[in-house]
């Protein structure tokens, strides 16, 4: 997957952006607070229609303008797409080669990104939510089923929690009406669930191939799926329904209490871990950061595997953050195979061949010039 | 931008219509304002009718004139299927296609604790009214096919099945005349979900 060409107006602190990038690697240097992050965010924003950072889209508009554009070209084999993200004063709108795309569980996917930054270590230090978001976002982008999903079972927890609020002060609601609730989180959870088990194993066995290389042979990475429901791998959907159901009934009373839903993938984790000892707790920062990094470098295989291409691999500041051997693994494993925007603060750290290789850029205060 | 307040006043009335921007209404603002004097009145006062005189069929919740609607007085319909549906443009929906001669029970939407609306809400109490009437043999669910139209579809069988009438629901699914190869994942799921045998 290449994104050949790339076209902002009003985004952020850029105002104006008309890039012809077909080239493989590019390099953008700068300052802290020129642009550099915000370029890559404009382009994981085309690609899932949301920003890794931003609270709000709107916070992306420039500031003092209603509207922002990012334009795209993008290229897999000889499969050429057009793409459009508008930002509006509410909403946004997508349009997909001209045609506007109605549902996001029709568009995630056209342009897999894989995004790497400093603040993925949180993959490994940080609480559940920073790992369930990560497994969506790259489980959505190989499968529109699982965005369809997630977008339902967000709408039914909302739906489920202000019922079960109502129940709590003796509303009038029908206990029926939270049984069939019940029912439709059940069957839910069940295909976000396979989905997600099926991902992480796949997942696991490039992860765990990637940080035996990069730890030369001296640590083998585990993936392990942390339901809030006991149900595994190996279980059959009947038998995952029946626990489910079973486990609901048990924490009934204590959610209408609460008046909130407890159990679900919306409740998951997984653990990142080395002869059962858990990263998160037991690493190093050192081995911390390469659990993050073989994880993002297992995603970017686990993409080509579903999708036949390579994601574009964003690299937000990372090289500077990685030690020699850690920072050549990443460069080779990408080579002439991964188009990557990678952004740093100055080029020393990054070595001559890679340097030769990049087109190189200037970020100074939202403008982009080529070096 | 200065406007005398008459025309501040309709542009406001056609903001509350769906769909309709400031712009638009200004712009319907502008076209009524060259509109004919007689015309404006006609339309002004079938506004007002509209209001005044549609009434709500007292057994299927339809818009009508009287107090029974068409649908439920034509003697060659089938009482014996009652088709649920949302709302009355579902209905003017289903009579396009001139496939359904049974009746109609018309819910007003969907249960949703979201947007605070129960069965109670619903004209559910008057559907289990009829369904005590023993002519029903057949219950269509034809709620929406997203998660509140399905909800509501569910909870609605399982609150008639003390009556022992035989409950359907619609099938969805692939668009007729859509190519397979174009039809998005999760629709193709959908439609394998409701396959049927042939
Ligand atoms: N909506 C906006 N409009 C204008 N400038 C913005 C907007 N949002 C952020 N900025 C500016 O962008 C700069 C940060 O850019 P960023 O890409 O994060 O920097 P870096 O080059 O360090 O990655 C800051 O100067 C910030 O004020
Ligand atoms: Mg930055
Ligand atoms: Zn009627």
């Amino acid at each position: 997957m290449h994104v050949t060409s790339l076209q902002l107006q009003q985004f952020r602190n850029i105002p104006e952006l008309d890039l012809s990038c077909p080239e493989d690697l590019h390099l953008f240097v700068g300052a802290n607070a020129q642009g550099k992050t915000n370029l890559l965010e404009s382009l994981y924003m085309i690609s899932l229609g949301k920003s890794h950072r931003a609270r709000s889209l709107q916070e992306c508009i420039r500031f003092g303008e209603q509207t922002a554009m990012i334009r795209t070209r993008t290229e897999a084999r000889s499969k050429k797409n057009r793409l459009e993200l508008k930002l509006l004063p509410k909403g946004r709108k997508i349009k997909k080669n001209g045609l506007e795309v109605a549902k996001l569980s029709q568009y995630i996917g056209t342009l897999p990104v894989v995004l790497f930054a400093p603040e993925d270590l949180q993959l490994v230090k940080g609480g559940p939510q920073v790992r369930r978001k990560f497994l969506d976002v790259e489980i959505g982008q190989i499968s529109p089923a699982y965005v369809h999903h997630l977008t339902q079972l967000k709408n039914l927890l909302k739906e489920r929690n202000q019922l079960l609020k109502n129940l709590s002060k003796n509303n009038t609601f029908p206990l029926t009406f939270l049984d069939v609730l019940d029912e439709q989180l059940i069957e839910l959870s069940v295909s976000i669930w396979r989905k997600r088990i099926e991902s992480l194993a796949r997942l696991q066995e490039w992860a765990e191939e990637i940080h035996l290389s990069i730890t030369k042979g001296e640590e083998r990475l585990r993936i392990e799926y942390i339901p809030s429901v006991p149900i595994h791998a190996q279980m059959s959907e009947q038998d995952m329904k029946h626990v489910m159901l079973k486990s609901l009934e048990k924490v009934r009373k204590k959610e209408i209490i609460l008046g909130n839903t407890l159990l679900g993938p919306h409740r998951d984790d997984f653990s990142l871990q080395q002869n059962k000892l858990d990263y998160h707790t037991f690493g190093s920062q050192g081995q911390q950061r390469t659990a993050a990094l073989s994880l993002k470098l297992a995603e970017l295989q686990l993409v080509k595997e579903a999708k036949g291409n390579f994601p574009v691999l964003l690299l937000d500041d990372v090289l500077s953050e990685l030690d020699d051997s850690r920072k050549t693994h990443l460069l080779e494993s990408i080579r002439g195979r991964v188009q990557t925007f990678v952004t740093a603060t100055g080029l020393d750290g990054i070595d001559l061949q890679t340097q030769k290789q990049a087109v190189v850029y200037h970020v100074k205060n939202g403008h982009v010039t080529r070096a | 931008m200065y406007l005398p307040e008459p025309i501040v006043n309709l542009i406001d009335g056609f903001q509350r219509l769906p769909g309709i921007g400031a712009k638009t209404a200004q712009r319907l603002a502008f076209t009524i304002l060259k509109m004919d004097d007689e015309d404006v009145a006609d339309f002004a006062q079938a506004l007002i009718q509209v209001k005044r005189d549609l009434k709500i069929c007292t057994v299927c919740q339809n818009i009508s004139d009287q107090d029974i609607c068409d649908i439920c007085q034509d003697k060659s319909r089938d009482t014996s299927i009652i088709c649920v549906i949302q709302e009355t443009k579902d209905l003017i929906a289903m009579e396009r296609t001139r496939e359904f001669n049974g009746l109609y029970h018309v819910l007003g939407g969907a249960i949703s604790p979201i947007e605070g609306i129960g069965p109670e809400q619903l004209k559910i109490p008057s559907l289990l009214e009829r369904l005590s009437d023993e002519k029903v043999k057949e219950l269509i669910l034809a709620t929406n096919p997203n998660m509140e139209g399905e909800a509501t579809a569910m909870y609605l069988s399982r609150l008639v099945k003390p009556f022992g009438i035989k409950v359907t629901r619609i099938a969805h699914g692939l668009p007729v005349g859509g190519d397979l190869e174009y039809a998005d994942e999760v629709t193709l799921t959908k439609a394998l979900e409701g396959r049927r045998e042939v």
